[in-house]
């Protein structure tokens, strides 16, 4: 499955789907109202996507199972690609599972466990939060999710 | 004159002979490879695994799902154009593909119907337009119920053989098998057709389980335990 959008491609390995689109958050959405740029998130998963969910997947995450996985590619304003918080460059392509936790979760859920990272990318600023379903499995998960992020493309700020 | 001709005359008929027993051998080895599932049609990127006897207990899945045709994947846009694409296939979830559009006057009752009652217990509902280049791009985002998944996609429907609007498609999600499609007045009539349909299949499912159960119980009794390589002798050889 192969999806491409807003300068993001995703090639998606069996059992994997999702959507690239603009980002939903309300706050956003006025900003956006007032002259403000709407930046677009990609969210991949194992598991049916729901409809409404955050950008940052809540609404998702609620309903995946112990052996799902689930990604938040977020772009933010490509003038923060230079500022210290997005200083690494390029996509993660490795992940680290220890790096893993329910504390790094937006919400603490069961026994998932998440890791968010920032990084610049083709004058783009971006952030990615993987949220991996079983904190027992975890370098099982975190495999299964760099053979998505092994796949995904990101073009120049034009 | 007349030697050489009886000479060729002896040669073509040996040679004749030679090519009927050619052909002969390679008629054994067709059916000999047939035999062993050599040459079968199937789905392509599947390989004949030969039946061989199993020591571990386990239980060979299944050759193949026969019923229904194959079902795809969903990839296409959301109303508001943003790139989706949908997994329906080897998956755990069945999915209901609803084919609707912006002008067909039929699928109206549709629309306004998933918008109140758009889901089903374990059963995924999406409904699927033509291109957003070929449908109403506003009519299809006034109309898009809420919590409900739309994809733009032509692809869709030409995967899925889709007649017209409206039509509903049931993808058995692990088989990855069409297992039920038409269309109704209404959704609830859908609901109904396809809920049926699902349940058949559940019972089917159900079905086999207690054959299953019954024959390993049988054969259990009869001292023939998992892996037993007397299972595996194909049932022409004399025992």
């Amino acid at each position: 499955m192969y999806l491409e959008s807003h300068g993001i491609a995703a090639d998606l390995p069996p059992g994997w789907e999702g959507s690239i689109e603009v980002e939903r958050d309300p706050d956003a959405v006025s900003l956006a109202e007032l002259g403000g740029v709407l930046r677009p998130v990609t969210h991949l998963g194992t598991f049916p996507l729901p409809r409404d969910r955050g950008d940052f997947g809540s609404g998702a995450v609620d309903v995946m199972g112990g052996e799902d996985a689930f990604i938040a590619l977020v772009e933010y304003d490509p003038a923060e690609a230079s500022s210290e918080l997005f200083a690494s460059r390029g996509l993660p392509r490795s992940l680290d599972p220890r790096a893993f936790s329910s504390q790094a979760l937006q919400r603490q859920r069961g026994r998932q466990a998440g890791w968010q990272g920032f990084f610049n990318e083709g004058g783009r600023a971006f952030c990615l939060y993987v949220v991996l379903g079983d904190l027992d499995d975890l370098h099982l998960l975190a495999r299964k999710v760099e053979q998505v992020l092994a796949g995904i493309r990101v073009e120049v700020e034009r | 004159m007349t030697i050489v001709v009886i000479a060729l005359s002896v040669v073509v008929l040996l040679l004749s002979v030679l090519v009927a027993g050619l052909l002969r051998s390679h008629a054994t080895i067709l059916r000999r490879l047939h035999e062993l599932g050599v040459g079968l049609e199937r789905d392509p990127g599947t390989t004949a695994s030969p039946q061989v006897p199993r020591t571990d207990g386990s239980v060979p899945p299944p050759r193949d799902v026969s019923d229904g045709r194959r079902a795809h994947d969903v990839v296409g846009v959301d109303p508001t154009g943003a790139a989706i694409g949908l997994r329906t296939v080897d998956v755990d979830h069945d999915t209901l593909l609803m084919f609707l559009s912006s002008g067909c006057t039929s699928c109206e009752a549709f629309w306004s119907e998933l918008a109140g009652n758009g889901s089903i217990d374990g059963v995924r509902v999406v409904v699927v337009t033509r291109d957003l280049a070929e449908e109403s791009t506003s009519a299809i985002r006034e109309l898009a119920p809420e919590g409900v998944t739309v994809v733009a996609s032509t692809g869709a429907w030409k995967d899925l053989e889709v007649p017209g609007s409206p039509y509903a498609v049931l993808v058995h999600g692990r088989s990855g098998r069409v297992v039920g499609e038409g269309t109704g007045a209404s959704f609830t009539q859908v609901k109904e057709l396809f809920l049926r349909s699902s349940h058949d299949h559940d019972g089917k499912a159900r079905a086999d389980q207690r054959r299953e159960r019954e024959l390993d119980r049988v054969l259990l009794d009869a001292g023939l335990g998992p892996g037993d390589p007397s299972l595996y002798r194909p049932p022409t050889e004399p025992r």
